[in-house]
Order: C-alpha cells, then structure tokens, then sequence
C-alpha cells in the first residue's frame, strides 16, 4: 500500500520540490498552500476512509502560513488521530521546537534543510506509528548494544549492564521513541513526575550516568545524542 | 574723590568699621602730638620749622583719613596756627607778607601731600578689589571644572555670588539651552525662588540682559536679574539678587558679578556643546559601524550566492552535456554553499540580537561534555570525512548557560577551524577546568594568526589576510561574523572567548566560562540487577 502525506507548505517552489523528491521515493504526495486548504484536505481524505482510520500516514506542517500558524492544524489533528506529523519550519528558536513537539509533533525540521534529512526523519515517523513493517518497540539493537524493555535487559559487548531504576526508566524513555528528540520537560515528566518538569539538573546528571555505562567516550556520543536546548535522541537501532 | 568709592561689601568682612574708628584714633594722635611738639618749639624755633611740623602732621594723618576729612582738619588746623602762632596772635589777621605767604604754602602743601595720598590708597584698594575678584574668579573656575555634570555646581556660583554682593542669590540653570519654561525638568532651579522670581529669571534667561536695580532695564524691579551668559545672545540660566537699598552695587561688582554668571553660562555652554560632539560621534560611529557590518554582510552573502547561481545555472542550462560526476560536483556546490549561507544567516541574526539592549538568554544547568559532544556529531554530519576529536576531563561540574546558543558558537569554533587547517590535522575540543572556569577550547593545527591580527579577528568588519600564509581568499569569507558573535555569546555569558597561539603552529581558540554552583540532585535509587523487575 502506497503511505499518503499531506504537505502543507506555502512556498510554491519548495512545496513542488518537496513533493518530486517524496513521489520518487514512493510516496502519495497531497499538497496544500494554507491552513485552510490543508483542513478542508484532511476533511476530504477522511470521508474515503473508515471511520476511525486516519485520512493520511503522515502529515508535513509548516508553521508561518497565509492564513493562521500551523499549530492550529497540529491541535486539532491530535484531537482525532495519531499520525505522525513532522513540522517543518523556518523559525529555529528552541523555545518553539520544544511547544511543538510538547503539543504532539513527532519532529521538526528547521529550514533550510536537505531532502535526505526529512526522508530520514520520516522514515523514522513512520516506524514509531507502526506505519511500517516493525511494531511498537520493545527490543533495541545497535551495535554491541541490546536493550529489551520487557525483561529490563542490557546487555553491552555480551556484558550485563547495572543501570539503577531511574536510569533504566529514562534509558526506556528514549527507546521508546528511538530515533526521535524526546524534550527534556517530556523526559522529566515520565521519568521523575510532573512536579519535576523543571529540574533540568537532574536529566544531565542521570544522562552522564547513562552515557558513562554504555558510551566509549561520554563526550562524543554514539547512542545517547543531545539536541542542545530541546531535549535527548537515542540513535535510530542498527542491527 | 573718595566720595565716589562707596561701602564695598566686598571688602574682608569686619574691615571697615575698625578701620575707620583706628583712622580717626590714629590721625587724632597725630595731630595732638604735632600740637604739644609745635608748642613745645614755640619761641625756640623760627615759624617756618614750626610749620613744617604741621605739613609733617598733615601728611601723617593723611596717611589714615580719607580726603576731604583729611583735607578739612588740614585747613581747620592752618587756621589754628595762624591763631596761635602768627603775629598777631589771637587773631586770624596776617601782619606780615613772608607769614601769609607761609601760611599759604603749608596748606597747599598739606593738601597736595593728603591728596596723593588719598589716592594711593583708592588705587591701592582697588589693585586689592581686582586680586580678590580673580581669586573669586579661579576658585569658581577650580570648583566648575571638576564637575562633571555643571548643574550640580550651581551651589558654588551661589556661595561666590554671596561673598561678592552680601546676599543669598537665587539660579535658574537650563539643562539646554532649547529649554523652555513649560517644559518640567528643563530647568535646575536653587534657592527655591517663589513662581513671581522664576518668572522673572526665565524672563532675564529668553532677554539675555540684565534687569532690575542699577541696570538699564526695569530698574524698578525688587531684585537684580543677571543671565548667565554662554554666547553673544544665549543665556543659559540667570541668578537672581535681592536688591538692598543700603547697598547698591558698584559697576565694577557688578562687573563681577555678571563675569561670575557668565563664567557658569559659558560652563554650561561648553558641556552642551560637548554633548552635542559626543552624540553626533556616537552617530556617525553607529553610521559607519552600521556601513561596515553591511559590507561585510553583503560581501559575505554574495559570495556563496554566486557559486550557487554558477552550480546552478549550469545545471539548468547545460546540464545534459556534463558528465554525471560533474553533474554531482555541482549540485554538491550548491548543498554546502547553502549551508554557508544558513549559518551566516544564523550568526547575522544572532550578532544582531546579542547587540540589541536587554539581551535574554534562556539560561539552564547544561553539561559541559553534552554541548561539546553535540557540537562534535552536528560538525561531523556535515563533514563526514574530517578528523573531530573530543575529550572533557571527568568530573567536570554542570554549567548555567543557553544551550543554543552556546552550541552555536562552539559550531562556528569548530567550523572555523576545520576551514583553516588542512585535512590530515585534527580539530579538537578539549572542555576542562581551569582554577575557577570551565574551558572550552577548539584547537587546530592550521597556520595560525600573525600577532597584529589576534586581536582583530573578533571584530566583524575586519577582513584581510589574517592567516599567516593564507592565499586563498575564498576561505577567509565569513570569518568576521562568525568569531564575532562567538565572542559576543562568551561575553553574554559572562565569559571571555580567547585566541591562543599553539606551540608547534595552529590556533586554539578558547571560551572561558566562569564556573557557577549547580543546585543538588537527590539521589535514591541504587544500582539494579538488570533482571530485576
């Protein structure tokens, strides 16, 4: 089955380059050049499907639109569905990543940037959702390193590796969402609790612990990436 | 002659009074002494020597009295001589011709001696008056020209203006000389003149001429107005004298007076010009910070841009006949020359925004091996094929600093430095601790900077050929913006970006952060079993 996107971007140029460079790549490409054609789009998707079923697989989002922010679309697509949603915009203060991917976007991608990179990145979108042929994650492999979260295993170079709960907690955390920035407020928040969202200090000092067990060198990280200002990405798996 | 000279307020306090009455005891003691000695050489001495006894007197008291005092008791004590002494005695006839003649010539002699006395003693006085009022001139002049700002001297006028003329004067000083009388805060008044005196120092500021008792203008007025002068025709303030009937001021302390109002206006005059030189610099340095920052910036942009046209219209237009590797170089122009532009973009806008007053940085407790680690893997996506080598020291404290920021310019460090050093060589960042501050350092092994441009390098509208034995000009563009706004985020930061010539060639550049007490972490959980549930 083909995976349908829904690009809403009002530059015409970089929209038609966009959707070329995913019809190659196998893609259903669906463009919109505001928030509004974007909405009245989904409107008509979702009357040729089954009730319930989303009307796209993924949906690419830029922000600074004719008609309004493309927030307001992020909003009230997460109301009904849980595709994946990837938001592409020009604005790269931290300050809006870390609202959008708080408020439910899967990643975002600051322009300009290139068309690997958002093929990258949508692939990984597609696997979180189960879109392809993975389910939801539970077992993790890269490298050396093998992690599975039912039994709490990891296992490092054949090695048992010793995490305490909370670094075993935070390590699931990001494994969960492999290949994806998760925030650190997000971190905070299933790792520690809700009255913890602030306490950045805490996340440095449980990643330096993590990194220090499972990293070669702490400093360059392999496994355990930083997305300075926004939050933390364990590496996509690798068999 | 001395009736012209009037009580000077102006002389040391206390002076005159005692003067007078040790005048008066003086000349009085003179006197009898010449009586008793004139008596005493009566019918011993002929009458000349005995009046020569008087011209002596005369010319003593002279030396005391003022003139026509003087002058009086001089021809009062002529009369008594010629009572006493001149035949016929008891009487005021004069028998022979050679007494007349005596008589005559000691008191014009009396008289000549008491005038030129007199007057020495006027001249004397005002020799005096003219050493006091350049006194009073240099001490204000002393007391002006250490402030900084001249409205807060107002006091010092106020207390010369006192010693000259006897009262407490009241001052309008404008903090420009475009005030206006409507305009709260134009003005700095002292002495705290009711409504009626402002009205009328405001008027004697837009007349710029002296009004009221002893000057040609409203003379009628309860007090004298006297501008403080800055120009030809500007007043700058004015001060404000009660007017005393008793004491009316002379011409030349009024003279005074106005030197020492003027000496304030033209104070005030000179400090606004000042202002005035200082604003109009701060401009045109702005202009030409703002000229040079353009040229650098379009320098900068059109570079990249034109080898993004080049790749790219190439392409377009002659795409089908290149070979595909060729075809491959140029689309790969086009790729790294935008990123090029992107990062320009980025430091143009982040320069900008650093620069811009109130400056907010999200500030968070950020772990030093984390940012370095990031800036690594970020610099070793875009190139793949350089050698990136990382290492912080263990134990390093977490720092307070915006994350984005800091990675920006930890990006540029590095970027600057794969730019500059040749392939083989690897770039380094080194984070560790060094006394109080935690030291980021991106080393190269590139040609290093010469001496005169170590310095020069952080400014963003510096270019040329900095590298030592750089030709290539291509790879000096966008240098400028680049450590530029790398110092700018070290010193938002409250740190301090450095350039440190290494010992066997290269640079280190390194960011130097002072290191801040990271609140503490409560740490429960222990070690699991990685079986355990």
């Amino acid at each position: 089955m083909t995976l349908r996107v829904l690009l809403v971007e009002d530059d015409r140029e970089l929209c038609r380059t966009l959707r070329d460079a995913m019809a190659a790549e196998g893609y259903e490409v669906f463009t919109a050049a505001s928030l509004s054609e974007g909405f009245a789009l989904l409107k008509g998707l979702e009357a040729g499907v089954t009730k319930g079923c989303a009307p796209v697989d993924m949906v690419l989002l830029d922000l600074g639109l004719p008609d309004g922010d493309g927030e307001q679309l992020l909003v009230a697509l997460r109301q009904k569905h849980n595709v994946p949603l990837i938001v592409v915009s020009a604005r790269e203060s931290d300050g809006q990543k870390v609202r959008m991917l708080d408020a439910g976007a899967d990643d975002y991608l600051v322009k300009p940037f290139s068309i690997r990179e958002l093929l990258a990145r949508m692939r990984v979108g597609f696997r979180h959702r189960g879109t392809s042929v993975s389910p939801a994650v539970t077992q993790y492999t890269l490298g050396n390193l093998r992690i599975d979260l039912r039994t709490h295993d990891v296992v490092l170079d054949g090695k048992e590796v010793h995490l305490t709960p909370t670094e075993f907690n935070l390590l699931a955390r990001l494994v969960r969402s492999a290949g994806q920035v998760v925030t650190h407020r997000q971190l905070l928040l299933d790792v520690w609790g809700a009255e913890f969202t602030e306490h950045t200090h805490y996340l440095r000092l449980y990643m330096a612990q993590l990194r220090s067990k499972l990293e070669e060198n702490p400093a360059d990280p392999q496994l355990l990436m930083t997305e300075p200002g926004v939050g933390y990405r364990i590496a996509e798996p690798r068999a | 002659m001395s009736g012209t000279v009037a009580p000077m307020k102006d002389e040391i306090p206390g002076e005159p009074h005692r003067l007078d009455k040790w005048r008066w005891a003086s000349a009085s003691i003179i006197w009898a002494l010449a009586w008793v000695l004139m008596i005493h050489f009566e019918g011993r001495l002929g009458l000349a020597q005995v009046a020569i006894t008087l011209v002596l007197a005369s010319a003593l008291a002279a030396i005391w009295l003022p003139l026509i005092p003087s002058l009086l008791t001089t021809a009062l004590a002529v009369l008594a001589f010629d009572w006493v002494f001149v035949p016929p005695v008891s009487a005021f006839r004069v028998e022979m011709a050679e007494d007349m003649l005596l008589l005559a010539e000691v008191a014009v002699l009396s008289w000549v001696v008491s005038g030129l006395l007199a007057h020495g003693r006027v001249l004397a006085r005002r020799a005096r008056r003219s050493a006091r009022h350049a006194e009073q001139m240099r001490a204000l002049g002393d007391a002006l020209r250490d402030a900084e700002d001249p409205l807060q001297r107002g006091e010092a006028l106020r207390s010369a203006l006192k010693d000259l003329l006897g009262q407490q004067p009241k001052l309008l000083m404008l903090r420009n000389k475009d005030a206006v009388e409507e305009d709260e805060g134009a003005a700095v008044a002292l002495g705290a003149p009711s409504a009626e005196e402002s009205a009328g120092l405001w008027h004697c500021v837009r007349t710029c001429k002296q009004l009221g008792p002893g000057t040609d203008c409203d003379s009628q007025l309860p007090a004298l107005y006297l501008p403080l002068r800055g120009g030809e025709d500007h007043a700058f303030g004015a001060a404000l004298i009660p007017h005393s009937p008793k004491e009316v001021p002379t011409p030349d302390v009024m003279t005074q007076a106005q030197a020492l109002c003027d000496q304030m206006g033209q104070l005030l005059h000179r400090a606004e010009a000042q202002r005035d030189a200082d604003t109009a610099q701060v401009r045109a340095q702005d202009q030409a910070v703002r000229n040079a920052l353009l040229a650098a910036i379009s320098h900068d942009y059109r570079t990249p841009l034109a080898a993004i046209m080049g790749a790219a219209s190439s392409l377009r237009d002659v795409g089908n006949k290149l070979a595909p590797e060729q075809r491959e170089r140029l689309a790969q122009t086009i790729v790294t020359e935008t990123r090029q532009l992107s990062r320009l973009t980025d430091n143009t806008l982040q320069l900008v925004r650093l620069d811009a007053p109130g400056v907010k940085l999200s500030l968070d407790w950020e772990s030093a091996d984390e940012l370095a680690g990031a800036a690594i893997g970020r610099a070793r996506r875009h190139d793949p094929e350089r050698r990136l080598k990382v290492w912080a020291e263990p134990g390093l404290p977490l720092v307070r600093c915006d994350a984005v920021l800091f990675s920006q310019m930890l990006e540029n460090l590095i970027d600057n430095a794969l730019k500059y050093s040749n392939a083989p060589a690897p770039v380094e960042l080194i984070v560790r601790r060094q006394g109080t501050h935690i030291v980021f350092a991106v080393r190269d092994r590139g040609p290093g900077i010469e001496p005169a441009w170590r310095e020069k390098i952080f400014s963003v509208f510096q270019r040329g050929d900095w590298r030592s034995s750089s030709t290539n000009s291509a790879a000096q563009r966008g240098a400028g913006v680049g450590l530029a706004v790398c110092r700018a985020i070290a010193r938002a930061h409250g740190g301090e970006l450095k350039l440190r010539p290494r010992g066997h060639g290269g640079s280190s550049f390194e960011c130097w952060l002072p290191e801040a007490e990271a609140p503490s972490v409560e740490t429960q959980d222990r070690a699991m079993d990685g079986a355990a549930p």
